[in-house]
């Protein structure tokens, strides 16, 4: 078993009045990848949002609880979100490349982060998030093209690749194949099998195979709780809870 | 929140599967019974119609596979759907396999004298009742979701190596007394050793329906009566 690289302790969150997450205690594992399931609004991006701090952008949205990366609570108010940013990076359900060329999509990160001081090591950054993102070979002639002119399973890769560069130690990826076809799906899938060597990684995804397919831990949540989290294999197989089995064998509502 | 399908076309293809095992069971046993009675009442008669059935149950086995597949590929079923669907997949192989017993055991009532003492086929008429007992409760098992029942019908194989032991001794001292019984002897050995195999089948549906309710299977060894080896 590996280590717990982030941890949730009763992390309740509210949008105004509303409650989105109720007392949610949840422990994603290094080196691993955790999938999130549950119908629409049960809180999932809710979640995975606060793993990066996300939820700061939304004035209504109040965190309370605690959430421990390495043991460092995530919640604190003088932590630095920006690097916070950098350890954990994020894709999401819509590619959404900058209006910039493929190499500044990548480059950018980095940049900011005050990564690659000189040309010749952004452009080895840029060579390596796109090789693990496996898209160099298909780009590799065109970096000055604009981000937006890749097809959506490329735009995807480069998003992620623009998400590695920075060297992150977690991966967030809420829906990342959701636009995409099933060839596009399987280069992602593939890439996350890798990618899980290096990063922890947590997927928010609404395809049971998919969730299957790519992660070891499987999370469901129901109406803000985590009603189950276990071994995927398990999740999928002989579920504890009712409940879960019913949503996954589509059963629900 | 219900217990059906959302998608309620699933939830047919889910109950169609189900139906067609469970007719594919009831058409093994039947048949299991039909070719007991040949044997015991050396009823040569019947042969055809068992092999005929025999036939019936090969049809359903690739009927049930085609169903099976098409779930897989259409609805890639989940936690008990997926265990259900995996479950009628192997229940289906041992029922077909049992029907294959059944038919070779038909075929051996031919070269039979007519005037086979009682005490030579007391004991495989009891065996053969076991058997068709150990069948039926197992096929009820699986309708009723039944763990307990399952597990004793897995516990009680041991009943079925001791009776096929008793059932082979008894054929042995026959053919013992007089060598010329040896031709039709050796039938009834085979039709004897037919039965223990179909009693292993229905042993392997046993740990499938335990698996298919609580999703983990038996602990421990099978329990293992007298056995004759091969
Ligand atoms: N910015 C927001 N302002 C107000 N309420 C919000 C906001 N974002 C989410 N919510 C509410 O919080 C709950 C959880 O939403 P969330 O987006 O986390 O769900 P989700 O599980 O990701 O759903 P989906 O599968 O549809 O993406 C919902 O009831 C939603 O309406
Ligand atoms: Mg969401």
């Amino acid at each position: 078993m590996n280590n717990i690289k982030i941890k949730s302790k009763n992390l309740n969150v509210y949008y105004g009045d509303k409650q989105a997450l109720f007392d949610v205690n949840l422990d994603l594992n290094e080196k691993e990848v955790t999938a999130l399931i549950g119908p629409s609004g049960c809180g999932k991006s809710t979640f995975i949002r606060c793993i990066n701090r996300m939820n700061d952008v939304i004035d209504i949205c109040k965190v309370t609880g605690n959430i421990e990366m390495d043991g460092m609570n995530i919640n604190d108010k003088d932590l630095d979100v920006v690097s916070l940013r950098e350890r954990v990076g994020m894709v999401f359900q819509k590619p959404n490349p900058f209006p910039k060329s493929i190499y500044d999509n990548i480059s950018y990160g980095p940049k900011i982060h005050g990564k690659g001081e000189t040309k010749s090591e952004l452009d080895q950054i840029v060579e390596n998030s796109l090789k693990k993102s496996a898209l160099w070979e298909e780009v590799k002639d065109r970096l000055d093209e604009p981000g937006t002119s890749l097809s959506g399973g490329q735009q995807q890769r480069l998003c992620i690749a623009r998400a590695i560069s920075v060297n992150p130690e977690v991966i967030l990826m809420d829906e990342p194949c959701s636009a995409l076809d099933p060839i596009a799906t399987a280069k992602i899938e593939e890439l996350i099998d890798e990618l899980k060597k290096t990063y922890t990684i947590v997927i928010v995804t609404h395809s049971m195979a998919q969730a299957v397919r790519v992660s070891q831990k499987t999370g469901f949540f129901h109406l803000g709780k985590l009603i189950e989290v276990g071994n995927t294999e398990k999740i999928f197989k002989n579920p504890d809870n009712k409940m879960t089995q019913d949503y996954i064998t589509g059963r629900f509502g | 929140m219900s217990n059906e399908h959302t998608v309620k076309s699933y939830e047919e293809e889910l109950q169609f599967l189900k139906d067609s095992l469970i007719k594919m069971g009831s058409l093994t046993e039947s048949q299991l019974g039909d070719a007991m009675d040949a044997v015991i009442k050396v009823d040569k008669d019947s042969i055809d119609k068992i092999i005929k059935s025999d036939e019936e149950i090969n049809k359903f086995r690739s009927k049930i596979d085609t169903q099976i597949m098409n779930l897989l590929v259409k609805r890639a079923p989940m936690a008990i759907d997926l265990r259900e669907t995996i479950s009628s997949l192997k229940i289906s192989q041992d029922l077909e396999r049992i029907g294959d017993l059944s038919k070779s055991n038909a075929k051996k009532v031919k070269p039979l004298p007519l005037d086979l003492p009682d005490e030579l086929l007391g004991n495989l008429k009891r065996l053969g009742e076991l058997v068709m007992k150990q069948l039926n409760d197992v096929l009820d098992s699986y309708v009723n979701k039944n763990f307990d029942k399952a597990k004793e019908v897995w516990i009680k194989d041991e009943q079925v190596d001791d009776l096929t032991y008793i059932a082979m001794e008894s054929v042995i001292d026959f053919l013992s007394k007089d060598k010329k019984n040896l031709d039709f002897s050796t039938h009834l050995i085979f039709a004897t050793k037919n039965l223990e195999r179909a009693g292993d089948h229905i042993t392997n549906i046993a740990e499938t329906v335990c698996y298919l309710v609580k999703g983990e299977y038996l602990k421990g060894s099978r329990p293992k009566g007298k056995v004759i080896q091969e």
